[in-house]
């Protein structure tokens, strides 16, 4: 027992929608004949090979959507990339995989645990399977067709007893050639391998023999391994176009999860992705997923979607939803505590931190959460700048006496006998304190950057403390910049 | 008092409201002893929710917070100012020993976004201090936060403006803010666990605005250690 081949029925179906949650019956057409169905689809009477025309007699309602190679290459190369995580040895088929575990069994604690991981693991990116083991690649995916679950040991007379058994539709071979025999009275593989070789050769059925050679074991069938690719381009179609978030929340988690499966299987993380929505007669509406830190948390990606999906107004229904990442980044494993969970570490409350920041900034708008920094600028109101919340100290603060709310625009003062005034006469407590410069920012007229001010402390007479200032030069207005709350 | 009276109170089943001592969990000091031994846990009540309620602007009510904001540990321990009405000074708040840029500060329009914010900074388990303004907000949505800073176990702040004294509220803890004179914070304590406060409470209000030189020794011991424990 090396190989587990895993075989994905109706795959032309589950490639395109991965399991959605729906009631309408599915199916899907190629060249106007019915070649995958869901369930719903087959109570009511539809069956594949029927006539998408009869189909649709049969079953008004039924929704039928034409196959699409490329959708099931790709999502057969996302659920390799899932298998990856078990094995580095994958091997991609026309609608399934064959993997080689005989390293890895032990790893994941035998072959039920690894099945079930490896089940959890697709069924959480959509995929449905069906497995079967056996010392051959070939021998696998044939049981795997036939006997879903049944597992031979590596033994060549146990091997070849289960072969036998099996239909001839098992095996994978012209459609035309397996009627002849069936048209000679053959029924199993076991009969098959009964024939003398010389009358299957007379038969055109040479290569018959040579598949049989290589399921036994006794005849090389080398395989080329799957390569993933250091990006993640996945699609997925909705059967019905859909406006409602939830719809499409379901939906991206199905790419998340695939996703995440993939970077877990290269101990790799993600700083941002996109997902594009796609509707019909718009172009796809775009989200950007920025994580904070590189992560492979597919619930962290789905939280940030809900904001964004929450904020969105869409021109259109969705009709299908695209996850694109690249950038890949190595992230380091973590060791986990050994008492259990403590109080969180500074570095995980950081990387916390960076989570709600992002998770504000998804529903906020990216500019309005921020942190604040000194700068080297007398000028108050260029003496701080917006930055990126993180730790880190701000540089001592030279000067006097400074106000904890600045005004972004100083506000003019009323005059009257030459006294400031805000609602009542101001009364200078403290100051002058001069700053002058900024002359070499000058922008023109319309925006001398240099300031030329005279800044007081000013009592109000509902005893409010006011930071105000006086122009420097005519006509010496006053201006009220900053509260001492 | 006559001696019939003396020996009414004594009756097992009377229940003197002025008796109350609830028991309140210790609260973080607030900086001003005052105002600590007004205060049923002897600082701002972790796990509930304070209200400030005030149309001060320019009198120290954001002072009085100071000693909480301040002295963060270096990594991770995130303060967040929901909707602040005007731009913090940097300056001011270093002076004061605050982490500013350990302060996340969102700029939120609505009450259904601000409420929003406070919320999801509460259940990220990341920060110490959520601070929050609001003007108009109905009772539901008080009573959420309320909900959500019970799990949170952090001392939630909120700044409203003084006609929602009216209004009934979940808070654990409500504070008046008014000035008297110049520099002095007059607090009435509206609602607080146990028996009613009458006196109003005086602060110097103007201790964190302070010229900076004697602030920056000030600042280098007493809250931050008392924030700790």
């Amino acid at each position: 027992m090396r190989w587990l081949a895993l075989v994905f029925p109706d795959w032309p179906m589950q490639a395109l929608f991965r399991n959605p949650s729906h009631t309408r019956p599915l199916a899907v057409a190629y060249r106007q004949r019915v070649c995958a169905l869901d369930a719903t689809a087959l109570a009511q009477g539809v069956r594949t090979g029927q006539g998408v025309a009869d189909a649709l007699a049969i079953a008004p309602d039924l929704l039928v959507r034409p196959k699409s190679p490329e959708a099931e290459h790709s999502a057969l190369r996302e659920a390799a990339g899932c298998a990856l995580r078990y094995t580095p040895r994958v091997v991609l088929e026309s609608d399934g995989l064959l993997l080689d575990i005989a390293g890895s069994t032990r790893l994941f604690g035998g072959l039920d645990a690894l099945l079930r991981h490896l089940r959890s693991d697709l069924a959480a990116a959509g995929f449905q399977a069906l497995s079967a083991c056996a010392p051959t690649p070939r021998a696998a995916r044939w049981l795997a067709r036939a006997t879903p679950g049944q597992c031979v040991a590596d033994d060549d007379h146990a091997l070849a007893e289960a072969l036998a058994a099996l239909p001839l539709r098992a095996m994978e071979a012209d459609t035309s050639l397996l009627a002849l025999l069936a048209d000679s009275g053959l029924r199993t593989v076991g009969e098959v391998m009964k024939l003398p070789r010389d009358a299957l050769a007379r038969r055109d059925a040479a290569g018959l023999r040579r598949l049989l050679d290589q399921a036994l074991g006794q005849r090389p069938d080398p395989r080329p391994y799957f390569d993933a690719p250091p990006q993640i381009d996945s699609r997925l179609e909705l059967p019905v176009p859909r406006h409602d978030s939830d719809v499409l929340l379901f939906a991206a988690n199905r790419l998340f999860n695939a996703c995440c499966t993939q970077l877990a299987a290269v101990h790799a993380g993600i700083e941002s992705c996109r997902l594009e929505l796609e509707h019909e007669h718009h172009p796809p509406t775009v989200l950007t997923l920025t994580l904070g830190t590189p992560s492979r948390d597919a619930r962290r990606m789905a939280l940030l979607t809900r904001e964004h999906l929450a904020r969105l107004a869409l021109p259109e229904a969705v009709g299908a939803l695209r996850l694109k990442a690249a950038h890949w980044i190595e992230l380091a494993g973590r060791s986990e505590d050994l008492f259990g969970p403590q109080a969180p570490s500074p570095a995980r409350r950081q990387e916390a931190g960076r989570l709600l920041i992002e998770h504000l900034r998804a529903r906020l708008g990216p500019d309005r959460v921020y942190a604040l920094s000194a700068c080297a600028d007398h000028r108050p109101e260029r003496s701080q700048q917006q930055v990126e919340p993180g730790p880190g100290t701000t540089a001592a603060v030279q000067g006097g006496r400074r106000p904890l709310w600045l005004l972004p625009e100083p506000r003019l003062l009323q005059t009257i006998r030459n006294q400031p005034w805000r609602a009542g006469p101001l009364k200078l407590v403290s100051g002058p304190e001069r700053i002058e410069s900024g002359w070499w920012d000058s922008d023109g007229e319309a925006s001398p950057g240099d300031a030329l001010r005279d800044y007081f402390v000013a009592l109000s007479v509902d005893h409010a403390q006011l930071w105000i200032y006086r122009e420097h030069l005519p006509p010496h207005r006053w201006y009220l910049h900053g509260l001492f709350a | 008092m006559t001696p019939q009276a003396q020996s009414l109170f004594r009756h097992p089943s009377l229940w003197r409201a002025g008796d109350v001592s609830p028991v309140v969990p210790n609260g973080i000091p607030t900086g001003h002893a005052t105002l600590d031994a007004a205060l049923p846990g002897q600082g701002w009540p972790i796990g509930e929710m304070t209200e400030l309620l005030t149309d001060c602007s320019g009198q120290g009510e954001l002072s009085l917070l100071m000693p909480l904001l301040a002295g963060a540990e270096a990594g991770g321990d995130w303060r967040i100012w929901v909707a602040p009405p005007h731009r913090p000074g940097v300056s001011a708040l270093t002076a004061a020993g605050v982490r500013t840029r350990q302060l996340i500060v969102v700029r939120a329009d609505t009450v259904g976004e601000r409420v929003w914010a406070i919320r999801q900074a509460l259940r990220s388990g990341v920060c110490s201090v959520v601070v929050g303004w609001l003007d108009r907000v109905d009772n539901a949505l008080l009573r959420r936060l309320q909900l959500a800073v019970r799990e949170a176990a952090i001392p939630l702040i909120l700044f409203r403006p003084l006609q929602q004294a009216q209004q009934a509220s979940p808070a654990a803890l409500r504070l008046q803010l008014s000035a008297r004179a110049a520099g002095v914070l007059r607090i009435d304590i509206l609602k607080r666990r146990g028996a009613p406060a009458n006196q109003p409470l005086y602060l110097q209000g103007t201790r964190f605005n302070a010229p900076s030189a004697t602030v920056a020794t000030r600042c280098a011991a007493p809250p931050a250690l008392a924030l700790i424990a």
